[in-house]
């Protein structure tokens, strides 16, 4: 190889600009208010967001394929910039309560983003390793960032967890090249449909493994057994973050891995439907045992990630599609659920939900809008959710897996017990005598809740808007 | 112009928020409701365009497409003027600081109904069938009784479940067919083999049977209309979102014939049981609501008898049924919020009288908040605690009765078309059944009768006068009494709009030798 590399300046650019502010923002955290760091990291991420949108359509790819930057990549990217751009501004004001209010807590928490960015663009595993890991550790500092020994133990229990996860993921990329000699994603597909292809059951097992390893990620059952200690135990800004970004990330990864590499292996195809059942099922179940509004949300996320994960199942063309849409609306029902939480939170477990009796008259903007996530995540028409849950489960219909897309549907009506019980304590009860006075909300979790009510209606409404422009992910890639 | 007719009472409730003034609240929620009324009105006079058609996901063959004529329009028409109906009571009914919200509620609900009439987009259909949960759970959560929070919990399980399972069958219905969109028109220009009808229709029935209900999925309906406000007001809503018959006759049914040929004598038993077991339940019940809920739980058993039996006299006989039984079982919940009111005001009167000599002050303001809803329990809806209202109230108890007679099918009263039509389509069909379900009809009349002779007739209890029906409450009585009159002596134009459409849908049927109806006018 002594060619010069093949480097595209314009497709690395966001994460550039992402690590760039990342950098910056260490350095100057020791010289400037926390606040200031914070506007200079919403800042980068803004200018990043604006670069993305910038080289939509043109579908480069860079470092020999190795870095790709196709609309997949840069639609889950702008995602991932949003999720970002989401947890800084509701850190503003509830971060001093929460005695996370370092200014490390940016460096890390971009860190984190420019490591979910370089996972949405890998082409082939060592940057999808690296992505990967990079994200990971940021995460893992991230949960343990307070002083308190529930979010020491959440970080510790992450830490180690995910490290067996990186393991067993490390270990199947080992096994996938020894069967193919290939690192680029579709040099392995292309060693697969080879002629002749001696290594079927290394390559297979390979899969097997980074099935395992992202499975931990996204939190497929049975695998998610650190969700819920860790959301609850972790600083409720990180587990917003957690829930939406490191999980989008997981997911453009998983889809983009499964779908290009492996779409000629089959021995991923049972396994993963039979997580994705146990996931849609523990996650709901589970839910509606919860009394804490933080715990419940986890669950929650245990059981979309069961739902999302149809699409991995699904033909390329609508699955990627309707991957990138469900993701893009639940980062802003998720976040924006979140958000209120945290408003409503006076400590960093966060209220009960029987507390949340009477919030309508306490605070009727922020019941309004805890309404509008809870039935947005229930899936119920014409919000975002339900177009997201069509699109993911027609995605899998027309794949042939109606038996999960049935279970899909049941288990959805189930987790609408759960999803209207704070709805119900919050409109139908009056408050009990003995409220938590609750705190002021800042104008960062108040433009959090806004920007996500917007998205939650308007992607409901109208989802032409963004799934018009996006539903071309698959194919664009496929041609390639 | 559809599209104004159907989102004006939403926009009209979302602008309920922006007024400050409790008084002209109510009043430009009315005049909300009426002008959504006229715009029906003057769509039924033809001067308006019937369809709107607009891309809503174009990838995925998802369009706004709407559509009114024929039954939907009936149907819609009757959702407009009970809207106003049931809005006018609650202008004099519901308490003040609680007013705005109940109306928006109501509104929005009137919104989520012509939507689901309107819509002729499998997925827009659904969009309003599920949408329409929202407020109907907020009317029963916010404004209930007791134990609402269970009702509300079981009936949206209820609901969404069956929409969930609708939804699969609808998705399936589309690829399996091969259909380009989910357009009404487009898959029903597809028939699909006998074998994927038969889940799919089964898919439809059931989410449908929830809605309707049918035996054994209407056990959230008892609850559901016990637990609701006592004004009777968001039972009144509930009536009409008794889209399940609508449901089977505009897609189920015709989308999946053959399917619906073959399965035609199970439904009907199904039917059949819903309409004499709920009659029979009904008339062992001691709550006024829960009487109303399994009477009309036994019409709806009627409803379903007529559209499975695909006789065309019975379909028309069926849909008529369900149009007009949202004007009188609705008026009757309002007339039994009328009687609750009064109630309540003469208990508390006594209670007051009772008190009264004792000095309260020991027991302070709770002990009397729980005698009071221990009361409304046990009486308020009870029915007969208290006697001989007829006496000082002879209006009331007239009114109540002819409201009664047209629920129980008198002829000369809207209730007989529909009733007489479905018996005499579904007997050429399955004549054992419709003698079975014949037995709704004399059911009625036991229950009926029996609850109205306990409530208004013998001695009225402890020399106490009911107020008869007021200033504010007459017009409530005239308009739906004017109503039931009037289509039960000249069907004609309600018949008008069922029949060409009735005729379209049994054509699908291949049936032998089907004459077209006349129909009985």
């Amino acid at each position: 190889m002594l060619n010069p590399p093949d480097i595209s300046l314009a497709a690395l650019l966001p994460t550039l600009l992402t690590l760039l502010t990342a950098a910056v923002v260490t350095i100057i955290g020791f010289f400037v208010r926390r606040r200031t760091v914070a506007w200079i990291s919403l800042i980068g991420l803004a200018v990043a967001t604006v670069a993305d949108v910038s080289i939509w359509n043109r579908n480069i790819v860079t470092f020999g394929g190795s870095f790709r930057a196709d609309n997949f990549a840069v639609g889950f990217s702008v995602v991932l910039l949003v999720a970002g751009i989401l947890a800084i501004l509701s850190s503003l004001d509830s971060i001093d309560q929460s005695e996370t209010g370092f200014p490390e807590f940016y460096a890390i928490l971009l860190y984190a983003v420019t490591g979910t960015m370089i996972l949405a663009h890998a082409g082939d595993l060592i940057v999808l390793l690296i992505g990967f890991e990079v994200m990971s550790l940021a995460a893992y500092v991230l949960a343990a960032f307070q002083s308190r020994v529930t979010s020491e133990e959440a970080g510790m229990k992450y830490f180690l967890l995910g490290s067996l996860s990186s393991a067993v993921m490390v270990y199947g990329i080992s096994l996938c090249f020894g069967a193919t000699g290939s690192f680029q994603l579709a040099g392995i597909a292309a060693a697969a449909a080879a002629p002749g292809f001696a290594n079927p059951v290394l390559l297979g097992a390979g899969a097997l493994f980074m099935l395992v390893g992202f499975g931990f990620k996204v939190a497929w059952a049975p695998f998610h057994q650190w969700t819920p200690d860790v959301y609850t135990g972790a600083p409720t800004v990180v587990t917003q973050y957690m829930s939406v970004g490191i999980k989008a990330a997981a997911f453009a990864g998983l889809i983009r891995l499964f779908g290009t590499a492996f779409g000629g292996v089959s021995s991923w195809v049972v396994p993963t439907q039979i997580l994705l059942a146990l996931t849609m099922l523990v996650g709901n179940l589970a839910a509606l045992q919860q009394r804490s509004l933080k715990r419940m949300l986890a669950y929650s996320s245990v059981a979309q990630a069961g739902y999302i994960g149809l699409a991995v199942l699904a033909n390329q063309q609508a699955g990627w599609s309707s991957a990138l849409f469900y993701l893009a609306g639940y980062t802003l029902m998720n976040a924006g659920a979140f958000a209120v939480l945290m408003a409503l939170s006076t400590s960093e477990d966060g209220p009960d939900i029987e507390s949340l009796a009477g919030l309508a008259r306490r605070r009727p903007g922020l019941a309004a809008a805890l309404t509008l996530f809870m039935l947005s995540l229930a899936g119920l028409p014409p919000l975002v959710g339900f177009v997201g849950k069509y699109l993911v489960f027609s995605a899998a219909a027309q794949g042939g897996y109606y038996g999960l897309v049935v279970l899909a549907a049941i288990t959805s009506a189930i987790s609408l017990v759960y999803y209207l019980r704070p709805v119900m304590f919050a409109y139908f009860r009056e408050p009990s005598s003995i409220q938590p006075i609750l705190p002021r909300i800042g104008l960062g979790l108040q433009a959090v809740v806004i920007i996500s009510v917007i998205g939650t209606l308007v992607l409901g409404v109208v989802p032409n808007v963004v799934y018009g422009a996006v539903q071309s992910v698959g194919q664009v890639i496929a041609a390639r | 112009m559809i599209s104004a007719f159907i989102f004006l009472p939403l926009a009209v409730a979302l602008a309920l928020a922006l007024i400050p003034a409790e008084r002209v609240r109510s009043v430009v929620a009315i005049a909300g409701a009426l002008v959504t009324l006229a715009l029906g009105l003057a769509l039924w006079a033809g001067g308006l365009p019937v369809a709107e058609r607009t891309a809503w996901l174009p990838n995925l063959g998802v369009n706004y497409s709407v559509q009114l004529d024929g039954p939907s329009l009936l149907l819609a028409l009757v959702t407009a003027f009970m809207t106003v109906v049931g809005l006018w009571y609650a202008a004099s009914r519901v308490g003040v600081t609680r007013r705005a919200g109940f109306m928006a509620m109501v509104l929005a609900m009137e919104t989520g109904l012509l939507g689901i009439f309107a819509a002729r987009d499998l997925i827009l259909f659904y969009a309003f069938f599920e949408g329409t949960l929202i407020p109907s759970l907020f009317l029963l959560g916010r404004y209930g009784r007791e134990k609402r929070m269970d009702a509300a919990i079981k009936f949206a399980v209820y609901t969404v479940i069956g929409g969930l399972i609708m939804l699969v069958a609808i998705i399936g219905a589309r690829y399996l067919s091969g259909s380009p969109s989910f357009e009404l028109s487009d898959l029903l220009a597809r028939r699909l083999p006998i074998n994927d009808q038969r889940w799919l229709l089964m898919g439809f029935v059931i989410a449908f049977a929830i809605k309707l209900p049918l035996f054994p999925l209407h056990a959230w309906l008892p609850s559901f209309h016990e637990q609701n406000h006592p004004s009777g007001i968001s039972d009144l809503m509930g009536t009409l979102y008794k889209v399940g018959g609508y449901g089977l006759f505009r897609f189920a049914l015709p989308l999946f014939p053959d399917a619906a040929l073959e399965l035609r004598g199970w439904l009907m038993l199904l039917a059949a049981i819903t309409a004499v077991g709920a009659a029979w339940i009904a008339f062992s019940q001691s709550d006024w609501k829960r009487l109303l809920a399994y009477g009309s739980l036994s019409h709806m058993g009627l409803v379903a008898l007529g559209m499975f039996s695909l006789n065309p006299l019975a379909m028309t006989g069926a849909l008529y049924l369900l149009a007009f039984q949202g004007v009188y079982t609705g008026a009757l919940f309002l007339s039994v919020g009328m009687i609750e009111d009064r109630v309540t005001r003469h208990l508390e009167s006594q209670e007051a009288a009772q008190v009264a000599p004792k000095p309260v002050k020991v027991k302070g303001g709770k002990a009397h908040r729980e005698a009071a809803t221990t009361r409304e329990e046990r009486h308020a809806l009870t029915i007969g605690v208290v006697q001989g209202m007829a006496e000082s109230a002879p209006a009331l108890a007239g009114v109540t009765l002819i409201l009664w007679f047209a629920s129980i099918g008198v002829p000369g009263l809207a209730g007989f078309v529909g009733e007489f039509s479905v018996f005499i389509g579904s007997y050429q069909v399955a004549p054992w059944l419709t003698f079975i379900a014949l037995g709704a009809t004399i059911g009625a009349a036991a229950y009926g009768l029996n609850a109205y002779q306990k409530a208004f007739q013998g001695q009225p209890s402890g020399g106490w006068r009911v107020p008869d029906v007021r200033r504010r409450e007459w017009p409530i009585l005239a308009a739906t009494l004017t109503v039931i009159v009037l289509f039960g002596v000249y069907s004609g134009p309600a018949l008008n709009l069922i029949q060409p459409a009735v005729n379209a849908t049994t054509a699908r049927f291949n049936l032998p030798s089907v004459t077209t109806v006349q129909g009985v006018r």
